[in-house]
């Protein structure tokens, strides 16, 4: 069992009318609300967290790419990955991912990655995705049906970059290439590859069938609105003859710790409420050609499947703010308590799902970094350590060897007793290193 | 008008076809081929019309994927080859009149008269036109209809869903993502450097009120085509051969004849 550290890097300081104002947090949001030094403070103040997830024992400090939106500021996340390459020693770094059909030519990105790989000694994850549809088509132009086309070129394209010993001639339908011949190459010959989605879209399940990738349903409104398409998956695998590994499955929780249910309430309600409020793509959701026909027709079915547990009122109620504390937490979106309640749930739901890379979510909208903090320790000692048994019966290749090597040396481990922390001295001993 | 498929080249096309006389190939536009369509079967009434699907529209099978606009000017220019009646009058709406200028570009001995409807194909700096693809439904009816109080419904043209919600919203995505192809996110692939090859006399229609496509467009056209003019139809907007059928047809009866 896995556990990678995630938040999205979202502006904090938007008025609090912004989603009534300005309708769409993506593509279009008036760039004069945002302060560039607010924004340099965020991004230093996620380093700095990630530092902290990379000594409490986390086995991936996970990063993504989304353009034009308040809700997540990382336009190129490997500009933050490598600053944590340099600045952090143990665990993975996930790039979950980079939008293959937005760069001309990708072999910018088999380069920045191997760049990564380079600089962090071999502990890069690398993910391959589409983008959402406000990245990818929107912000980027990309007419929707081609998307995936050129996901699929620049995904050949990449890995022959990485793997020919010899220059070679690319003729693709999108890219033509004489000499194509990148410096660096990786340190891992076979590097890790996510491929996450959350859509659904049948067509990327055959790919990382194909491929033995990790999948990852990517999505911030938890257990019941994902299980529907998290179950359609394994089916379509265990159908196919493929891979049931939970290591290859990734999964993001948002985590809300604390001592007591009152004082998790009191820590992250507003922080909570502010993601959410903050996060709604407008008419940009859902652009027509994006979705192939046949991933259209086989989701239709599984969502309605899900809507006993989560009602579409539900899910309008929590993307508006409206919903309590403890609804969102039952409902699934967070998984908020103290330790013992949030072990207990997370381990329903990595049962559940059949999760082996859990992407826990500790930094969630306007949330105070010291509470962040508190939540990121509060995991790595007292919750992880004590999920560690589960699918420990099952290898994992879907995380870099030399990162697992680091972290087991490294990391908390869970208590015999019900007394304080693990090993307390650990942190500590990790930034003294 | 009647409903058949079609082989041509590797392609199966869906077309509807009906009447006898001097042939008009009509080309549909961006949301969906009109079917049935009233307008359709009065241009009929003395004429052999024929009105394809677009390639990866309905149930039309696709252009190979990194096709561009000129693949589907060739596809119809094989069109109107298979159908032995060259030169034909073309009439092409919205996006379907985009490909029939391309098509009047590259093959002007197949055009013998061309009527452009509503088209897309040029971008004025000044003049921005809206993105289709991201209005809310109600703002598309508002742009789409001069009053979208008297617009049909259900539209002549949802034909093909039978009033079934679902299949209606997966038709649409069918059409409108192979429209992006051409459409997004500007829908310039070039048309106006070729728009001078144009050499049939052209009829440039475009209601009042398009929302969706402003008039200063149609005066645009008619600038690069050497031998154009411009009607305007009062009382419509984006689809003057639903809304104005009267008028529409008026126009366009006078200009072919």
């Amino acid at each position: 069992m896995k556990f990678h550290w995630f938040a999205e890097v979202t502006y904090p300081h938007l008025p609090p009318d912004f989603r009534e104002r300005y309708r769409s947090a993506w593509v279009t949001p008036p760039a004069h609300l945002i302060d560039p030094v607010k924004v340099g403070e965020t991004y230093r103040m996620f380093i700095r967290l990630m530092q902290i997830a990379d000594q409490v024992g986390f086995d991936g400090l996970t990063v993504n790419e989304h353009h034009q939106t308040v809700i997540a500021m990382t336009p190129s996340p490997n500009l933050l990955a490598a600053s944590l390459a340099t600045s952090t020693k143990n665990a993975a770094i996930t790039i979950v991912g980079n939008s293959l059909a937005l760069y001309n030519p990708p072999t910018r990105i088999a380069e920045e990655y191997a760049y990564i790989d380079c600089l962090s000694g071999g502990r890069l994850a690398a993910g391959f995705v589409l983008g959402t549809p406000m990245d990818s088509v929107f912000a980027y132009g990309m007419p929707p049906i081609e998307v995936r086309a050129r996901f699929e070129e620049a995904r050949q394209l990449i890995l022959r970059a990485w793997s020919e010993p010899e220059p070679f001639i690319f003729n693709g339908k999108y890219n033509k290439l004489r000499y194509v011949n990148i410096w660096p190459r990786p340190i891992q010959k076979r590097i890790p590859i996510w491929v996450p989605g959350g859509g659904g879209s049948i067509e990327t399940w055959d790919l990382v069938n194909q491929h033995d990738y990790c999948y990852g349903h990517l999505s911030f409104s938890g257990l019941y609105s994902s299980k529907p398409l998290v179950d359609a998956f394994w089916e379509y695998i265990d159908k196919k003859g493929g891979n049931l590994n939970p290591h290859r499955m990734a999964f993001t929780q948002i985590i809300c710790l604390a001592n007591t249910e009152a004082e998790a309430e009191k820590n992250y309600y507003e922080a909570v409420r502010y993601f959410h409020r903050n996060s709604a793509p407008g008419n940009f959701g859902n652009p027509p050609g994006y979705t192939t026909i046949r991933s259209l027709k086989a989701s239709a079915n599984q969502v309605s499947i899900g809507r006993n547990k989560l009602t579409p009122e539900d899910r309008i109620r929590a993307s508006r703010g409206e919903m309590s504390f403890w609804e969102y937490d039952d409902k699934g979106y967070i998984i908020a308590g103290p330790p013992q309640r949030v072990r207990q749930r997370l381990r329903e739901l990595i049962t559940d799902l059949r999760i082996g890379q859990l992407i826990a979510t500790p930094h969630m909208g306007n949330l105070a970094e010291e509470i962040a903090a508190e939540n990121t320790r509060m995991f790595g000692y007292e919750v992880a350590p004590y999920l560690r048994d589960l699918w420990a019966d099952q290898p994992d290749y879907w995380t870099p060897e030399a990162s697992q090597k680091l972290v087991a040396a490294n990391a908390p481990t869970a208590r015999t007793d019900a007394g304080s922390r693990s090993t307390p001295s650990f942190e500590a001993k990790q930034a003294g290193k | 008008m009647k409903m058949t498929r079609e082989k041509l080249g590797a392609l199966e096309v869906r077309v509807w076809s009906g009447g006898s006389g001097a042939p008009l190939l009509y080309l549909h536009g961006f949301e969906q081929h009109p079917g049935d369509a009233s307008f359709l079967n009065r241009l009929a009434r003395h004429r052999e019309v024929r009105a394809p699907e677009h390639p990866g529209f309905g149930e039309s099978t696709a252009l190979e994927e990194n096709y561009d606009v000129i693949d589907v000017a060739l596809h119809y220019r094989r069109l109107i080859e298979s159908w032995r009646s060259a030169p034909v009058d073309v009439v092409g709406h919205s996006l379907g009149g985009m490909f029939a200028a391309e098509l009047a570009a590259i093959s002007p001995h197949l055009v013998r008269k061309l009527v452009l409807v509503d088209a897309y194909g040029l971008w004025l700096d000044d003049h921005p036109l809206p993105d289709p693809f991201a209005l809310s439904p109600r703002d598309l009816e508002r742009a789409k209809w001069c009053d979208p109080a008297k617009a049909p419904t259900p539209e002549p043209s949802a034909f093909e869903a039978n009033g079934n919600a679902e299949a209606l919203a997966i038709f649409r995505a069918q059409n409108l993502g192979t429209a992006t192809k051409f459409m997004w996110p500007i829908p310039d692939r070039g048309l106006s450097r070729r728009l001078p090859y144009v050499k049939a006399p052209t009829l440039i229609v475009h209601g009042e009120a398009d929302g969706l496509i402003p008039t200063g467009y149609a005066d645009a056209f008619a600038r690069s085509i050497s031998e154009a003019r411009v009607a305007i139809i009062r009382n419509a907007g984006h689809l003057p051969m639903v809304e104005a059928e009267d008028q529409f047809l008026a126009a366009v009866d006078q200009f072919l004849s």
